[in-house]
């Protein structure tokens, strides 16, 4: 492996244990059964500068500079994560996940679904607008 | 006629030779696995020793005859012992074996602990089901076992060596057991059900030695809490991704020493893929690259990579990690991440918990389920959970982790549609009312951002 992708895993390795261990250590005081997890000797840097440091940046930063490291993953696209978009099948999926052709048009003699009343009490609406973090 | 060649026959090596072969017949598919067996659960292989699967006959799936009567290729107890690109070849048994396209399903080993006594005979990795069978006789001569690590495997063998009636100890240097998936606040009804089988938890505590006798087998463990007598030792630390074979060749790996692939399961080498345990997947939420998925993950990248070479187009998804586990006799899982994971990368989130029933409340049986969702602060989109307790958790787990994939909040949990039938399923969905609770804190500005 070359010197910068160890450095790299060294990095993320490192890291990942102290930040861990960290939380492991506050997440668990006063919960039942648990006790505080061993701690090896050594690793003064990464408790005492890298933890504190690390964690008073805001996430955003945080993502960043994981990008900018190459720390994450590179030729993957996430799914779109907004409700209410459909699935659609992969551009070369096999015929049988192919489009339907459309239904002909409703006839206009069909009965259209009764309407909803005004009166009915409508159901909690969503908000329009992202709620603000409390 | 076209060459595939696949190493390895684990879930992602038969997942990807049978789907190529069905896909394309004319192509000549080769599966060299250094194994007797293949198309075996693993998984599987805690319970039998537990006694609650009754032979290790039930795990078997198929038989080697059986792919090659599908017209697979199989070389079984072979070993690759080189992959050379430029000539497009293998070796097996000093013999080269030429390929068009190669797929490395090379798995995982286990880490091994890194004490002085580490090479003694009795130390058992759970993995070959044929050493599993041969352990397996040994136990019935053993009285005590030492457990080393307690991640899921550990956490399964302990349960099933004690409910074998077997004295258990066993060690790990976490504060509580699973620490890696679990958060604190369901420790305690899993040690209590680990203990209640009999096991002897060790936690914050550190393996220094393993001590053998004349024989040289381990016969005990030296540890900073004492020392534990032992006719054996199951580790269960850390999975390793078996990268020897890629990195040798050249294939380039990532930042957690797995094979890197893009979403078509393709290397950093043309006509080279690789699925399974061998390599990283980013994780939805953040495209950070991990580690130690599961067999269903395996087999599914397997498939895709068969897709993709056989002339289709299929992307994997990166990964929102459903996860579950019976630990003693407590059902828990989760996906994603629990707090703990998500202090640990330090990314805010608000909390949703609720407590709700698996049956109707009259109905017996019915037992409580409790979940915890981290959703985003400012959309309050899901971002991870946990939930213990019960029938479902396998279900309500892999639900939630698609719903968060495709971005679902804690709206849509809050006022989803769910089943009510008496011996299944109670009016309200524990998921909806922890969703609803956190809705509540909301409009009264108790939903607390953590970080």
């Amino acid at each position: 492996m070359s010197s910068v992708a160890d450095v790299k895993r060294n990095l993320r390795e490192r890291s990942e244990q102290h930040l861990r261990r960290a939380v492991l250590s506050e997440l668990g005081r006063g919960q039942p059964s648990t006790v505080q997890p061993y701690r090896p000797p050594g690793g003064l840097f990464w408790r005492m500068l890298f933890v504190p440091l690390y964690r008073r940046l805001p996430w955003s930063v945080k993502e960043r500079a994981m990008g900018m490291l190459g720390m994450t993953a590179k030729g993957w696209q996430p799914p779109a994560r907004t409700p209410g978009e459909p699935w659609r099948p992969p551009p070369a999926a096999a015929p049988a996940l192919e489009p339907r052709p459309a239904l002909e048009p409703r006839r206009a003699a069909e009965p259209a679904l009764e309407p909803r009343r005004a009166a009915e009490p409508a159901l909690e609406p969503r908000p329009a607008d992202p709620p603000a973090a409390a | 006629m076209e060459r595939v060649i696949v190493i390895g026959g684990g879930g992602a090596g038969t997942a990807a030779a049978t789907i190529t072969k069905r896909l394309n017949p004319a192509l000549k598919v080769s599966v060299f696995t250094e194994f007797s067996d293949i198309a075996y659960s693993p998984c599987g292989i805690p319970f039998v020793h537990g006694r609650e699967i009754p032979t290790f006959e039930d795990l078997f799936l198929s038989t080697v005859e059986r792919y090659r009567e599908d017209g697979l290729d199989m070389r079984m107890e072979t070993v690759v012992t080189d992959i050379d690109l430029a000539r497009r070849t293998i070796t097996t048994k000093n013999q080269p074996e030429g390929f068009d396209q190669l797929i490395l399903c090379t798995g995982f080993y286990w880490e091994q602990p890194d004490v002085p006594g580490a090479n003694l005979d009795g130390l058992h990795y759970v993995k070959d089901i044929r050493k599993s069978m041969e352990f397996d006789k040994q136990l019935d001569s053993m009285k005590r076992i030492v457990v080393v690590g307690a991640g899921p495997v550990g956490v399964e063998m302990a349960g099933g060596l004690a409910h074998r009636g077997l004295q258990v100890d066993l060690v790990d240097e976490g504060p509580w057991v699973l620490d890696g998936i679990l958060d604190p606040d369901v420790a305690k009804p899993v040690h209590d059900s680990l203990q209640a089988r009999g096991v002897t938890l060790h936690l914050g505590t550190k393996v220094e030695s393993f001590e053998g006798n004349a024989d040289g087998h381990v016969s005990a463990v030296t540890t900073s809490d004492g020392v534990l007598e032992c006719d054996a030792v199951v580790t269960g630390l850390h999975k390793v991704p078996n990268t020897a074979l890629a990195e040798a060749a050249g294939v380039k790996l990532g930042t957690t020493g797995a094979v890197r692939v893009d979403d078509h399961m393709r290397t950093s080498a043309p006509g080279v893929w690789a699925a399974g345990d061998v390599v990283e997947i980013p994780h939805g939420l953040n495209m950070i690259p991990i580690v130690g998925l599961t067999g269903a993950h395996a087999y599914a990248q397997g498939r895709v990579a068969a897709v993709n070479i056989t002339g289709g187009e299929l992307a994997y998804d990166p990964v929102w990690v459903p996860w579950g586990m019976v630990a003693g006799d407590y059902t828990i899982g989760g996906f994603s991440m629990g707090e703990n994971l998500a202090r640990s990368i330090g990314i805010p989130y608000v909390l949703a918990k609720g407590v709700g029933i698996t049956k109707a409340r009259y109905y017996p049986g019915a037992e409580k389920t409790f979940v915890k969702l981290l959703a985003e602060p400012d959309t309050l989109r899901l971002i991870g959970g946990v939930i213990h307790g019960g029938e479902g958790v396998k279900e309500r787990c892999d639900f939630l982790a698609f719903a968060a994939k495709r971005g679902a909040t804690l709206y849509d949990l809050a006022y989803m549609e769910n089943i009510y039938s008496p011996p299944i399923g109670a009016l309200f969905e524990p998921i909806q009312i922890a969703a609803q609770n956190a809705l509540a804190a909301q409009r009264e500005n108790k939903l607390a951002v953590a970080t």
